[in-house]
């Protein structure tokens, strides 16, 4: 496997986020390639481009099976007015989005295309529970894991269970990044949940899997966002201040996670990062904020730890001394995370860009950050087979 | 070069047979001294293809977890009950349910617990009798 922070360095173009968008995450009345197709058009405007610019579409929507619709891509460039311009399904669970943004970032750095559109978008509020949290489950090793009974929030407990046995890690702790991201989300009009949530009702909240509660898990959400990426050198002006993408890693683990040597971490999560920061040639002391993925409370500590943000056991504490609220030294998940800003998967890994977006624009309102020169998006597939890493820095 | 393929590993529909009709739970060990009953051609640690297709012995602690109170569609009728992942005695993990094991501290990790067939599909676990031991 190549170890070089990149491939060729020296033929690898600036690129960056010129238009970004997302629209309000929960229950959507409209399908998946109607949301798509309004929030591409949304980014694409914010970019300054019109849709003739786009050379490269990158469309993610896991489950699209859930709404009888499969090859997303032509249907969404048929209705911006760009039928002839390519697309490709990007599926990678809940990283998929990331994922495109990856494969978009290729095109661009790589002098494949000049400005490429990453839209994700999911709906599943049509489905009961049940069926809702089937589709989620086909994410997992189907023969080796989910036919042994596991479910998403089964899988990550079962993590759970591991960290807090090894780290002592309490339901107060996990219950931190609950209240920390409902405060959040509660600041953003795109969030699913727009509710504060207190310690007492975390704790009281029913026990889905042990040992999580129904505040430690996201919610299922609809919701779509999109993104478009250029090449600095093609871009003469932009309406909104854009991100450079620094680094776009990404990594993968042995699929199931019990075949890992540890129960109490995601290792694609420390590869991903490791090969960001290499590409990004920066310190982790020079990350002002993250988004990273919260599927589960947990999600958030272990994000933490795999990046090398805090040593293994010690994200906890960090999370109880406020250090990763909005105006903390390192907020964490200002957007409100996965947790209580949503999870329409397909839609995730592009929507933590769009926050960085916001916040580097000075858009974010009561949870705009104090720092916006560097920050990192963390966004991982299923438990962690697969794993994006992006760092964005600013002009 | 790469390695002679020397073992073919079994199909998952073996390993679904194994376990549904036979009792038996199918894996490989790798030349590195990995176990698991996962499918796979070329060991994920080492890379090597000389894979050995072991019986395992369904025999090992608990080293994870959850009491699940909602389940996917296949379980809908079972719960509550946990999913555990087992580290086997003779070394690899497995996961599998247990049907028994309903409530908050019924299973805990370290606990000792084996294979048992329920003429159901997946794999399945109950404690070993005794008391359990620490993790």
């Amino acid at each position: 496997m190549r170890t070089h922070p990149w491939a060729t360095e020296a033929s690898v173009r600036e690129t960056w986020v010129v238009g970004a968008a997302t629209n309000r995450f929960g229950k959507m009345p409209e399908t998946a390639r109607e949301a798509a197709s309004r929030v591409a058009l949304e980014a694409i405007d914010a970019s300054g481009l019109s849709p003739s610019d786009i050379d490269y579409t990158f469309v993610a929507n896991c489950f699209g099976i859930a709404e009888h619709q499969a090859h997303l891509g032509p249907l969404i460039n048929t209705a911006l007015g760009i039928p002839d311009v390519p697309s490709c399904g990007v599926e990678s669970a809940c990283s998929s989005s990331s994922a495109g943004l990856h494969e978009a970032f290729v095109h661009v750095a790589g002098g494949f295309s000049d400005a490429v559109l990453v839209v994700g978008a999911e709906k599943l509020s049509h489905l009961d529970t049940l069926s809702a949290t089937s589709y989620f489950a086909i994410g997992a090793d189907y023969p080796f894991e989910t036919r042994n009974g596991a479910t998403f929030p089964g899988l990550y407990a079962t993590l759970a269970s591991a960290h807090k046995k090894r780290f002592g890690t309490t339901s107060e702790a996990t219950g931190a990044v609950a209240v920390k991201n409902h405060w959040n989300a509660a600041r953003n009009p795109h969030a699913h949940f727009q509710k504060e949530l207190g310690l007492a009702t975390y704790l009281a909240s029913p026990v889905i899997a042990s040992p999580f509660r129904l505040f430690d898990c996201c919610p299922f959400s609809d919701g779509a966002s999109a993104l478009v990426i250029a090449a600095r050198e093609t871009v003469r002006s932009t309406p909104n201040e854009p991100l450079i993408v620094r680094a776009s890693a990404r990594s993968g683990s042995i699929a199931d996670m019990h075949d890992r040597p540890s129960l109490t971490g995601l290792p694609a999560s420390r590869l991903a990062a490791d090969k960001a920061f290499r590409q990004a040639k920066i310190e982790r002391s020079q990350v002002d904020f993250l988004e990273v993925h919260d599927c589960f409370t947990i999600a958030e500590l272990f994000a933490l730890e795999d990046m090398g943000f805090f040593p293994a056991g010690d994200a906890a504490a960090a999370e109880l001394d406020g250090s990763t609220a909005h105006d903390g030294k390192l907020p964490v998940n200002p957007s409100g995370g996965l947790k209580a800003k949503g999870h329409p998967v397909s839609a995730t890994g592009a929507a933590q860009v769009v926050e960085v977006f916001e916040q580097f624009n000075h858009r974010a309102g009561g949870r705009q950050v104090p720092r916006v020169e560097t920050a990192l998006t963390h966004n991982v597939g299923a438990t962690g087979g697969s794993c994006s890493v992006h760092i964005f820095g600013h002009r | 070069m790469s390695d002679p393929v020397t073992t073919v590993p079994h199909s998952i529909a073996d390993y679904y047979q194994g376990i549904e009709q036979e009792n038996r739970l199918r894996g490989y060990r790798s030349a590195c001294g990995f176990v698991t009953a996962t499918w796979g051609l070329v060991c994920p640690q080492c890379g090597r293809r000389d894979l050995a297709e072991v019986d395992l012995s369904g025999r090992g602690k608990v080293v994870g977890f959850t009491i699940q109170n909602v389940p996917s569609d296949r379980f809908v009728n079972d719960a509550p009950y946990a999913y555990v992942v087992v580290e086997l005695d003779e070394g690899g993990r497995v996961t599998g349910w247990m049907p028994s094991a309903r409530a908050e501290g019924s299973v805990s990790i370290g606990d000792r617990v084996r294979r048992v067939a329920t003429g159901r599909p997946g794999v399945a676990f109950e404690r070993e009798l005794g008391p359990p031991t620490s993790g």
